[in-house]
């Protein structure tokens, strides 16, 4: 069944985008082209480089910051512009093309099962391990994975993915609380708070264009602050059930 | 160092550690700075409690420094100003956020979404 056809929900799907001129117009024509009944919006987050000539007569509708805020803000920008306009679910998709916009379908399926408040497109559900990811990085996943295990019983094997199906009942959490990039953090603060969030497995492609959003000093910097972020999330998740039973 | 003095000390990290956690969890200090008050935080502890470190960093003070206690005093009020001054920092920065966020969806709510190229021909 293609769910972005035959659902009745409105759904959005959301591209942050940060200096992605070479990769953008190509993503949300591959966006348009697979999920036609699907709303689009890319939100720039203040680019530097041409991102904003490009989307210009892309057809898509462009949320610009002026200035740059981080991935983080640009994902929880677009969760604030789909709960305001009344969208039932939020799809959010990398701008550098690694995610086929195809593969959105078969989530958007299983995420109408109503299994799932949250569903993430999972590069490592599968198979469980983390090959050919290099070992810095596979340090982070192998970590990050564990801490998420620990806190909420579950395991989460694909905790940096941005292919993400967002439902609506997560909306209002989503935008009262910080996040660093949407990744383990918000993932514990979710399932904390008693939503559900599950994997679905997904293929990604190279990256083509570009760099990574993480430098060598954030690869210091990003495991400590995400790390103090998914205690706090515990804290705070279990501060908000105690005020709202 | 006399016993209570490191006791002290510990106090005085515990309490900053503590205070900064406390801010990062009302959002009123950017988690990026708190990590780095926290860090700080445990090193200087760690150095109080392990006595070949508190040795090693005595004899460095006095070589360097005429008046190590009264400087040692100087560091932590510095420390906590420094904090309060990155706590004005992060509530600015989030006022500028905020704004930020707010003017792009507005913007975009008022604005039609830009014409695709088979339109524009």
């Amino acid at each position: 069944m293609d769910t972005s056809t035959a659902s009745p929900h409105r759904t959005l799907v959301a591209i942050p985008a940060y200096n992605e001129a070479a990769t953008i117009r190509n993503v949300v024509e591959r966006v348009r082209l697979n999920l036609p009944h699907c709303d689009l919006v890319v939100v720039n987050d203040g680019s530097s480089d041409s991102t904003a000539d490009v989307l210009a007569g892309s057809g898509a509708h462009v949320v610009a910051h002026l200035c740059n805020l981080g991935y983080g803000r640009a994902i929880q920008t677009a969760v604030l512009y789909a709960d305001r306009a009344g969208y039932d679910r939020l799809v959010t998709l990398d701008a550098d093309g690694q995610h086929d916009p195809a593969e959105v379908r078969t989530l958007l399926t299983q995420f109408d099962t109503g299994q799932w408040d949250l569903l993430i497109g999972s590069r490592y559900v599968v198979s469980r391990r983390y090959a050919g990811v290099p070992l810095g990085r596979r340090l982070g996943m192998v970590m990050f994975s564990s801490m998420v295990g620990l806190l909420t019983g579950q395991r989460v094997y694909d905790t940096t993915s941005g292919l993400k199906v967002i439902g609506r009942q997560t909306f209002a959490a989503l935008t009262n609380w910080q996040f660093i990039d949407f990744h383990a953090e918000a993932l514990v603060y979710l399932m904390r708070l008693g939503f559900r969030v599950g994997e679905s497995p997904i293929t990604v492609s190279e990256r083509q264009h570009g760099t990574t959003m993480y430098s060598a000093l954030s690869h210091i910097k990003y495991p400590l602050k995400t790390a103090l972020m998914v205690v706090l999330g515990v804290v705070e998740a279990n501060l908000t059930r105690r005020r709202i039973p | 160092m006399t016993t209570l003095g490191i006791a002290v000390g510990t106090a005085i990290g515990i309490a900053l550690l503590l205070w900064v956690v406390v801010l990062i969890r009302q959002d009123r200090l950017y988690a990026g700075y708190g990590v780095i008050f926290i860090v700080g935080t445990i090193a200087a502890i760690a150095v109080l409690v392990v006595p070949p470190w508190l040795r090693a960093a005595t004899a460095a003070s006095v070589a360097l420094m005429p008046d190590p206690s009264l400087s040692l005093v100087a560091i932590v009020l510095l420390t906590f100003l420094v904090v309060y001054v990155f706590i004005q920092i992060s509530v600015l920065a989030n006022r500028v956020m905020r704004l930020t966020q707010e003017l792009a969806i507005r913007t975009a709510q008022r604005e039609p979404p830009a014409g695709r190229p088979s339109e524009e021909r």
